[in-house]
């Protein structure tokens, strides 16, 4: 169970970006190849099924958070001491 | 964008969007195709019966009985955007009763690969050439077109009338024998 909470699911925001750019590209080229291609051979059906290979060329590349979406994680900044904490527990030693 | 699950709904929303546009180019390429060709329309036997019409009422109406030939080649009305044509031969005439008359005497389907090249002779009609009344004896002007219905995938469903047409007499005498 460690091993599997240990394996990294997260996109950090660039790589999160870069995954709906990279999706919205494939999709598309698929699809104008397609329709050339359909128009060629007057077969609206292949401009169909050309659009859901890249569909699932699109699916495969970027719905899994691979590790190149992970490039750029956030860099958090040290925590500050809390002030509220901080009063609280003077006020408890009162 | 940060769960698999919105990711995947996210690339099928898209799809689907990309889809529509690609279905509207569809359209677009064909919308403004003309859809119109020539039909070659012929009659060989026409025979008038004056008998009961038991569809509509026991009166006895005429009955006319037909045989024609036709050819058109329709190959080149398929393209992309067409599933299949809707055929269909009507009669129309004119008689005292009313001004305009129109009866589908048949009909056919052909769908996108099979043989578009019609060539018929002395074909039956599928259907009835009834008139309600006696307006058939004796008609000097029948007139016969082939039209068409288009059924594409996607935009306007075009009804087209073949150029061409055949006008055909009726003869004076009813037929009593069976022909």
């Amino acid at each position: 169970m460690d091993f599997l909470r240990s394996i990294p699911t997260h996109m950090d925001f660039e790589g999160q970006a870069r995954a709906e750019n990279l999706s919205r590209i494939i999709v598309f080229l698929f699809g104008m190849v397609g329709l050339v291609w359909g128009y060629i051979i007057q077969q609206f059906s292949q401009t169909v099924y050309i659009l859901a290979a890249g569909l699932a060329l699109s699916i495969l590349i970027t719905v899994p958070p691979w590790p190149f979406y992970r490039l750029k994680s956030v860099k958090w900044q040290k925590a500050r001491p809390d002030p509220d904490v901080a009063d609280s527990k003077s006020k408890k030693k009162k | 964008m940060h769960t698999v699950i919105s990711r995947l709904n996210s690339n099928v929303a898209y799809t689907s969007s990309v889809l529509g546009g690609l279905v509207f180019m569809c359209f677009l390429s064909t919308f403004f195709l003309d859809y119109t060709t020539h039909a070659q329309i012929g009659t060989v036997n026409v025979v008038v019966k004056h008998v009961s019409d038991y569809s509509a009422s026991r009166e006895k109406n005429d009955l006319g009985f037909l045989t024609f030939d036709l050819q058109a080649d329709l190959n080149p009305l398929f393209n992309w955007n067409v599933k299949q044509l809707f055929l269909y031969l009507s009669a129309e005439y004119a008689t005292p009763k009313n001004a305009v008359n129109q009866v589908v005497l048949w009909d056919k389907i052909i769908q996108r690969g099979e043989n578009a090249l019609l060539n018929y002779k002395s074909m039956n009609t599928k259907y009835y050439f009834w008139d309600d009344g006696n307006g058939l004896k004796n008609h000097q002007n029948v007139t016969l077109t082939l039209s068409w219905n288009v059924i594409p995938n996607a935009g306007n469903l075009p009804r087209v009338q073949a150029k061409g047409s055949h006008s055909f007499k009726f003869p004076a005498e009813y037929t009593t024998s069976r022909t």
